[in-house]
């Protein structure tokens, strides 16, 4: 036996062991990213009618397109709003439920709730609450006529799915923001109050600054988040509509592809999409990352 | 906390009731309004209490719509997808860590790529791969131009097709290339002792006796932890099951669900049937979170670090 046995050092059963995954990974994620790549340099024709190589001919089509850059900018409008939402939230819940009041043990069972509810679910609850005939507000509506009616007014449309989008956000954001606010020494807050802090400003001075790893990866994944998921709650309550005011540029890409047949559309948007997303969080990297602090 | 805070705590308080009544009211409306005839609902709206129609609404959903058979394809699909997941996150982080590979560092970052790019975004193309997994083969086959020489010698180039969509393996393998999985095992790894390994070595333990009877039972937490999460993101998939298949006996029950509501406007749609659908759809999962809430959140906890 060699005398090094700090690792094993069989040639082929390593490669035999992750095989599986990396072929599963490279056929369903790097062939796909690749592919909207490709063609978003090739007029591709549906239902396999061959393509033809047109350089940069889609990037063009597609950026000038307005309707592309109404659906890029809510996307980002709607990711700017949904996510801090859906950061703050959890993150003053998580607050509350870290003190020790007897609320805060049911608190952090109920709060993980929506983990174990679609996205499409909860889309199809939300959008009958807040029907404007028979749902929550239909009473509103009977005493001001039109005050709320999201079918009409894009703004209310808009503020039925980001009310969605943080319901089913709370979970992950709550369990992770708490997880880091427990993980604080009780020997930080006594030696704070020692110098005269009181809670409230602990909270700001302690707290706050002490959690911001995972007041970052929260925020950082809850970007990615708020820009793909919310497909599910687009179809399930409004349909990208109405006029379009909710068609974020995740919809408009599976409308483009799957009901009007554009592939070189919807690849080129969806390559678009792509660098969007990496150069975010990249950004968010360079720019957030370097000024969190992970030392305790 | 160590002084008296009693305004603080009282807020605080209060933070959690409206925290709690803005998850459990959504659900509490679903759950009454389940319970209300078509009539009921069309006179008053929605039910702020429960009615006796909730077996009716229940039975309409098992007799008039496919939401059965699409449970039974959800059980599948979060079932596969957990599994799999489970077995091949565990088997590319024992390689990943436990052997000396130059690669190592190579092929762990290709796999925590797929984490930036989730499969929503990816849809479009995805779905072109599933209808033939095998168009990347013939790619490269006829880039490299050994199409060529094969259809040289054997007359003909090779051109395979094979089609997953609107099957169960469709529907989970795009799931499963996914990186948390095994980056959650790599991290557990890395918290185990090192001398672990070594005495194993020494007790002359080979690299499948170290995994079986070693690593493996010090994991179970880990597998429950990672087993809950893809059990939970297998059934609440919707884009995917939407697209990947085609017909109603294949797809999954959310996306069922969401089919229940009709598309045209006007007339108002038998909400409490729908709603009655709602729970159904979500009473596995959350019956789930129920039981296995420790391990829900240990999961959480654990991809994050």
């Amino acid at each position: 036996m060699s005398s090094d046995s700090t690792l094993f050092s069989n040639r082929w059963l390593p490669v035999l062991l992750v095989a599986p995954m990396m072929l599963l990974i490279a056929l369903f994620f790097y062939v796909p990213i690749f592919q909207a790549f490709y063609w978003s340099f090739f007029l591709e024709r549906p239902f396999g009618g061959g393509s033809e190589f047109v350089g940069l001919d889609n990037f063009a089509r597609v950026l000038a397109d307005p309707e592309f850059w109404k659906a890029g900018w809510r996307t980002i409008i709607f990711m700017v709003t949904a996510s801090s939402l859906a950061v703050l939230v959890p993150l003053i819940l998580a607050v509350a439920a870290d003190r020790k009041i007897r609320l805060s043990l049911p608190a952090r069972n109920v709060l993980v709730w929506p983990k174990g509810v679609a996205g499409a679910s909860i889309g199809v609850v939300f959008a009958f609450i807040f029907n404007p005939f028979v749902g929550i507000l239909a009473p509103l509506n009977s005493i001001f006529p039109g005050i709320w009616a999201p079918g009409i007014n894009g703004t209310d449309a808009f503020i039925t799915l980001i009310a969605a989008h943080v319901w089913g956000g709370i979970p992950f954001n709550f369990v992770i923001l708490l997880a880091g606010l427990q993980s604080i020494p009780r020997t930080m807050h006594q030696a704070a109050a020692m110098d005269g802090a009181g809670p409230w400003r602990r909270i700001f001075d302690v707290q706050l600054p002490l959690i911001m790893p995972q007041l970052f990866l929260t925020l950082v994944l809850e970007f990615t988040e708020s820009v793909t998921s919310a497909f599910a709650l687009i179809d399930t309550i409004t349909n990208g509509g109405p006029g379009g005011a909710t068609t974020l540029l995740v919809y408009k890409i599976y409308m483009d592809g799957f009901s009007g047949y554009d592939l070189s559309g919807a690849s080129t948007q969806t390559a678009i999409l792509m660098v969007f997303v990496i150069i975010l969080t990249a950004a968010q990297f360079i720019f957030l990352g370097r000024r969190v602090n992970y030392e305790r | 906390m160590v002084e008296n805070a009693r305004s603080l705590n009282i807020i605080a308080s209060l933070i959690l009731v409206v925290g709690m009544i803005y998850i459990l009211g959504p659900l509490y409306l679903t759950l009454s309004t389940a319970s209300q005839s078509y009539e009921f609902m069309l006179r008053n709206g929605l039910a702020w209490y429960p009615g006796d129609q909730f077996l009716a609404n229940m039975a309409s959903i098992f007799t008039e719509t496919r939401i059965p058979i699409q449970m039974l394809n959800s059980m599948v699909v979060a079932f596969s997808n957990a599994a799999a997941t489970c077995v091949l996150s565990f088997l590319s982080a024992y390689a990943i860590v436990y052997f000396r590979i130059r690669w190592a560092g190579v092929v762990f970052a290709l796999i925590l790529a797929t984490i930036m790019l989730p499969l929503d975004i990816r849809v479009i193309t995805t779905y072109q791969v599933a209808s033939n997994i095998f168009s990347p083969l013939n790619a490269v086959l006829d880039a490299t131009g050994l199409n060529g020489l094969i259809a040289g010698i054997f007359g003909t180039p090779v051109q395979l097709e094979l089609s997953v969509l609107n099957t169960h393996f469709g529907l989970v393998a795009p799931l499963v290339a996914h990186g948390t999985g095994t980056f959650l095992f790599r991290q557990f790894f890395l918290t185990l002792p090192k001398d672990l390994f070594k005495a194993a070595r020494m007790d002359g333990a080979g690299p499948t006796r170290f995994l079986f009877d070693i690593l493996l039972p010090l994991s179970r937490t880990s597998f429950a932890a990672l087993f809950v999460l893809t059990f939970l993101s297998g059934w609440t998939q919707y884009l995917w099951p939407l697209v990947g298949a085609s017909t109603p006996d294949m797809q999954t029950a959310v996306v069922g669900l969401a089919r229940l509501v009709p598309d045209s406007d006007g007339q108002v749609p038998d909400f409490p049937m729908i709603m009655a659908g709602a729970v159904i759809v979500s009473i596995i999962p959350l019956a789930m979170i129920a039981l296995l809430q420790r391990y829900l959140v240990q999961g959480l906890v654990l991809s994050e670090k």
